[in-house]
């Protein structure tokens, strides 16, 4: 389509700022911000976008993210595009509003860049804020650089606005490490933009020509039907998801795997089954151990809600071990470490080819995991591979020989 | 894949996402009755409005100010009419307790409501027919012995139950008190003429010159009527016991005003006139006086003051700017004078008891005054004439002798008006005697029907009171003032000295009403339900409701009815109306109405096929 990419550009952007552009791009309506490091740049980007004229939103500073996210409600209701954001505890102030958002099936879009709960003031990345949200009917997903990032913010409204999803989504990308590191991004034609998002239509807007009532009470019976109706639009996304993809390929150029990435993970016997931007990472450690002789791999989730279990289940079967980095906190939870174990070893429990899965605490509070943790993860893995059995289900990546 | 195979029966079915249509005022939110989590329930009631409980004859005045305030003026003269026969005389002479007791008087300034009342009255004497109808003739007859205000009244309140009514008036012109204790300039005689008319179209039969005891016997009464009602008034005039009260000049107050009012007036009154009494027929008389011709007229009264004289105010002040002088403090003890009179002698006098209710004590140890007079008018009460009266049924005062009901003994006869009233402590005004002349009536016609009677005729309510009601809602507004003629012009001419309202005048004074505890379809119930859960086919009184199976008993309906009509009931006093859950949430139709009717079910079904 000569015409319409004719005036796409490569800029040198962190992710924060393609965050921004991507709701530039996508023209939304409503921007509902309360500042919180690492995200607040993006709102930054924003808010000198709306500015100087190149987008025109209501741009609304919230009192707090409870409030930030009922105005996101509230607009997303009377059929704004809605975009906002937040890290953090941040995230977690906000919680009241995950479920009724989703419930009332608004899709609203909301960015996160990572930053580790408190305690004490902690501002390093650890996916820990959004994926305790993971739960709320939200769909999510992690970009491991900027240019995913700003991919994934089109991509989400596109599927979330679909009317056979209608569901609000958490773009994620890892503070700093995607959200402040800069790299190449190419950013569209407003018209291969305008060709990929059709404008948001909610069915039953807020409109005083047109009432309705929104979020009305309703009887414990009426519960359940309302329950399902949402698991069934979870359900249906994938789906809308996977056509989104294709669609987005065929626009934009750039094909992404919906649910993984696989990375040399052909004759791989341990790999890595990780989400977000230590990936980048990971990726020069496997080629060095490759180079070694090494037979590991990568498997990066991209999607975690809809969570793909098949798809899981049919990927990391190919393996001996799976190691799941992951960057989170699931205190007392079935490997006494992250939440992804349990979600890889559930995957994986029907599976008549199970590999050992070990899981691995690395990344916590935003420390980097450098290519030495990498290493020593490896070894984890072959020494499991060698011996069938797992030494423990949960390493703390640094704190062992 | 978890949701595969799901389907969601049909009694379960939302919409999407609960996002429910837009609540309609026929149906609010059909899905989620929230009814029974009300603890207390709205219920219109309308009470007793103040002015319609003093009313003498109870007239639905709250009721026919709202009608007059929407242009209803036929409806509203209807409904005056169901307890007033002649509202274009109470219009004019009433003393209006309505207005005393009014709310609004305590607010800024009591509603005119006797000069809306006129406006209608006048409205339905304009009228080619009556919107009032006789009932369907029962074949009875009732004989009502005099036509004054409580005869008139129980005349045509029985004619609308269907009786043949007789009337006898010993004068010659019908109306009795009304034609001969109130002057012309207060109430013209053809509008009292008019509303007789209206009477004989009801099918009464009056005859004029008849006097009962002398042209009509108790015996004939007794043999020819079903039944009798006995409404003769008080004809006789009280004297002041004065030396040379028999002397020419002397004039008692009510034959003064009734021969002026039949016409046969012969009195030709002197320069200065006093006139002795200090109620409201020594007002009319003072008053008729100057237009008598008088040029000075002094009202000599028992009572210290002015404002112990049992008169209306506003008569009172209307005399006192016609130039009439007030003289307190004095009784009359002689009429001087060879022949004609030359003065009174005034002692110092006070009521030994209760004003205006004991007897006098006059101070004759004091100096004698002398005051000069050309005539003097009597105007002390009047009293009963019943010398044709059976005496078993007279009281060991003289008077008759009736049950609560107005009844003499067993008999079919009953006795109204005056003559009943007299010493009760009732004011003896022309609206009670009207709502006595009701009430009989409706009680003859219960004993001709063997049915029970009722001492009231209206129930006992709750009166509203300014506490009741929300006063946020009404600014404070100015009595509209009826037009005056001007003193000076007036003493001379017995044309009306007030005039009427005109019909803005009227719409204006009648939306002043707050229409106390009554429900005057103001639809702000309607406005501020927070969800729609009172519904109105129309706007219109009785026609609002409350949706009981979603109003949540919030109460600001409750709080916000501006006329207290509105009020919250505890829930448990019904047992009718709401949706009872089975459990605590489910709703009847739903899953736990559903296991609440197998579990009703199990116990007629064999054990085995539980």
């Amino acid at each position: 389509m000569p015409t319409a990419v004719e005036k796409k550009r490569k800029v040198r952007i962190n992710g924060c700022v393609a965050s921004a552009q991507a709701a530039k791009y996508a023209d939304v309506d409503v921007v509902t911000a309360y500042p919180i490091r690492p995200y607040t740049a993006t709102m930054m980007a924003i808010a000198q976008m709306v500015a100087n004229g190149e987008l025109d939103a209501e741009y609304i500073v919230a009192d707090s993210e409870h409030s930030q996210l009922s105005i996101a409600h509230g607009a997303s209701s009377s059929g704004a595009r809605v975009f906002t954001g937040s890290s953090g505890v941040g995230v977690q102030f906000a919680y009241e509003l995950y479920s009724p958002i989703s419930g009332s099936r608004m899709p609203v879009q909301m960015m996160i860049a990572d930053r580790t709960l408190d305690p004490p003031g902690d501002f390093g990345s650890e996916h820990t804020d959004a994926l305790s949200t993971r739960d709320m009917g939200w769909l999510m997903g992690w970009a491991c650089d900027a240019q995913e990032a700003f991919d994934n913010h089109l991509m989400a409204y596109r599927i979330g606005e679909d009317r056979r999803v209608l569901l609000p989504q958490m773009v994620c990308q890892d503070g700093f490490f995607v959200s402040h590191i800069t790299c190449d991004v190419e950013l569209p034609d407003t018209g291969q933009v305008k060709e990929f998002l059709p404008p948001y239509k909610h069915p039953y807007p807020l409109d005083p020509r047109h009432p309705v009532s929104h979020g009305p009470q309703i009887m414990p019976e009426q519960g359940p039907p309302l329950q399902l109706e949402r698991a069934r639009a979870m359900e249906g996304s994938m789906a809308v998801i996977e056509e989104v993809h294709d669609e987005f390929a065929r626009v934009f150029g750039r094909r992404y795997d919906p649910w993984v990435e696989e990375f040399m993970t052909d004759g791989a016997e341990v790999v890595f089954f990780i989400q977000g931007g230590h990936a980048v990472t990971a990726r020069h450690a496997i080629r060095h151990m490759r180079d070694r002789g090494a037979k590991v791999g990568m498997v990066r989730l991209r999607t975690i809600r809809p969570y793909p279990t098949d798809r899981v289940q049919e990927v990391l079967s190919k393996f001996k071990v799976v190691g799941v980095i992951e960057t989170n906190m699931g205190l007392g939870s079935a490997s006494s470490g992250g939440s992804l174990y349990a979600e890889v070893c559930a995957s994986l429990y029907e599976s008549a080819q199970r590999p050992l899965v070990v899981s691995f605490m690395a990344g916590m509070g935003g420390e980097a995991i450098v290519l030495k943790e990498f290493y020593w993860m490896t070894q984890k893995m072959l020494e499991a591979q060698k011996r069938g059995k797992i030494e423990k289900r949960t390493h703390w990546v640094g704190f062992e020989e | 894949m978890s949701t595969k195979g799901t389907h969601i029966p049909d009694w379960l079915k939302v919409p999407f996402a609960g996002i429910t249509p837009a609540p309609t005022q026929e149906k609010g939110q059909d899905l989620f009755p929230t009814g029974n989590w009300r603890a207390i329930r709205p219920v219109y009631r309308d009470k007793m409005p103040p002015c319609n409980n003093a009313c003498g004859t109870n007239e639905k005045i709250q009721g026919y100010l709202d009608l007059v305030k929407r242009g209803k003026y036929l409806d509203a003269y209807a409904l005056i009419k169901e307890d007033m026969p002649f509202p274009s005389v109470t219009g004019r002479v009433c003393y209006h307790p309505c207005e005393q007791a009014c709310n609004r008087g305590q607010y800024d300034e009591a509603i005119s409501i006797r000069a809306v009342e006129r406006f209608l009255g006048d409205l339905g004497q304009a009228l080619p027919h009556d919107v009032v109808k006789p009932g369907k003739p029962n074949g009875k007859k009732v004989a009502v012995v005099g036509s004054g205000p409580a005869g008139h009244s129980a005349a045509y309140q029985l004619a609308r139950l269907g009786y043949a009514v007789t009337i006898f008036e010993k004068s010659p012109k019908a109306g009795g008190l009304n034609r001969g204790g109130i002057p012309d300039w207060v109430l013209p005689q053809k509008v009292l003429d008019r509303e007789i008319e209206r009477l004989i179209e009801l099918g009464v039969t009056i005859k004029t010159n008849t006097e009962v005891g002398k042209d009509v016997t108790w015996d004939e009464l007794k043999k020819n009527y079903d039944a009798c009602v006995l409404a003769v008034g008080l004809i006789d005039s009280r004297g002041v016991g004065a030396e040379g009260e028999n002397k020419a000049g002397v004039i008692y107050g009510l034959p003064f005003l009734r021969d002026i009012g039949m016409g046969t007036s012969k009195v030709k009154l002197g320069r200065k006139v006093a006139v002795i009494g200090g109620g409201n027929t020594a007002i009319d008389c003072a008053r008729e006086a100057l237009r008598q011709g008088a040029e000075e007229v002094t009202m000599i009264t028992v009572e210290g003051n002015a404002d112990e004289m049992p008169c209306m105010a506003e008569d009172l002040h209307d005399m006192l700017e016609e130039g009439v002088q007030l003289l307190h403090g004095r009784a009359v003890t002689a009429v001087l004078g060879n022949g004609k009179i030359d003065a009174l002698q005034l002692h110092p006098a006070r009521f030994s008891g209760a004003i205006n209710a004991s007897p006098i004590t006059i101070d004759k140890q004091a100096a004698a005054e002398k005051f000069q007079a050309e005539n003097v008018i009597i105007a002390v009460g009047q009293s009963a004439s019943l010398g044709w009266l059976p005496a078993e049924f007279k009281n060991e005062r003289g008077l008759l002798k009736i049950d609560r009901f107005g009844r003499l003994g067993n008999t079919n006869f009953f006795a109204a008006g005056d003559v009943v009233q007299v010493g009760s402590g009732q004011p003896l005004m022309v609206v009670n005697a009207v709502g006595d002349g009701k009430r009989v009536a409706f009680n003859l016609d219960k004993v001709l029907r063997a049915e029970p009677l009722q001492p009231r005729t209206i129930p006992l309510d709750v009166i509203t009171d300014l506490n009741r009601m929300n006063m946020t809602y009404f600014p404070h507004f100015a009595r509209v003032q009826q037009a005056m003629l001007p003193p000076t012009s007036r003493k001379r001419t017995q044309d009306e000295v007030i005039q009427a309202l005109s019909e803005h005048q009227a719409v204006e004074e009648a939306n002043r009403c707050f229409s106390c505890g009554t429900c005057n379809a103001c639809d702000n119930c309607y406005l501020v339900c927070p969800e729609p859960c009172i519904v109105r086919p129309e706007r219109s009184n009785g026609l609002y409701k409350i949706l009981v199976n979603y109003c949540k008993g919030c109460r600001v309906c409750i709080e916000e009815c501006p006329t207290g009509c509105l009020e919250g009931v505890p829930e448990l006093d019904f047992d009718t109306g709401v949706t009872r859950m089975d459990t605590a949430f489910a709703i009847s139709p739903g899953l736990h109405g559903r296991q609440a009717a197998e579990l009703a079910n199990l116990a007629d079904r064999p054990a085995k096929q539980i």
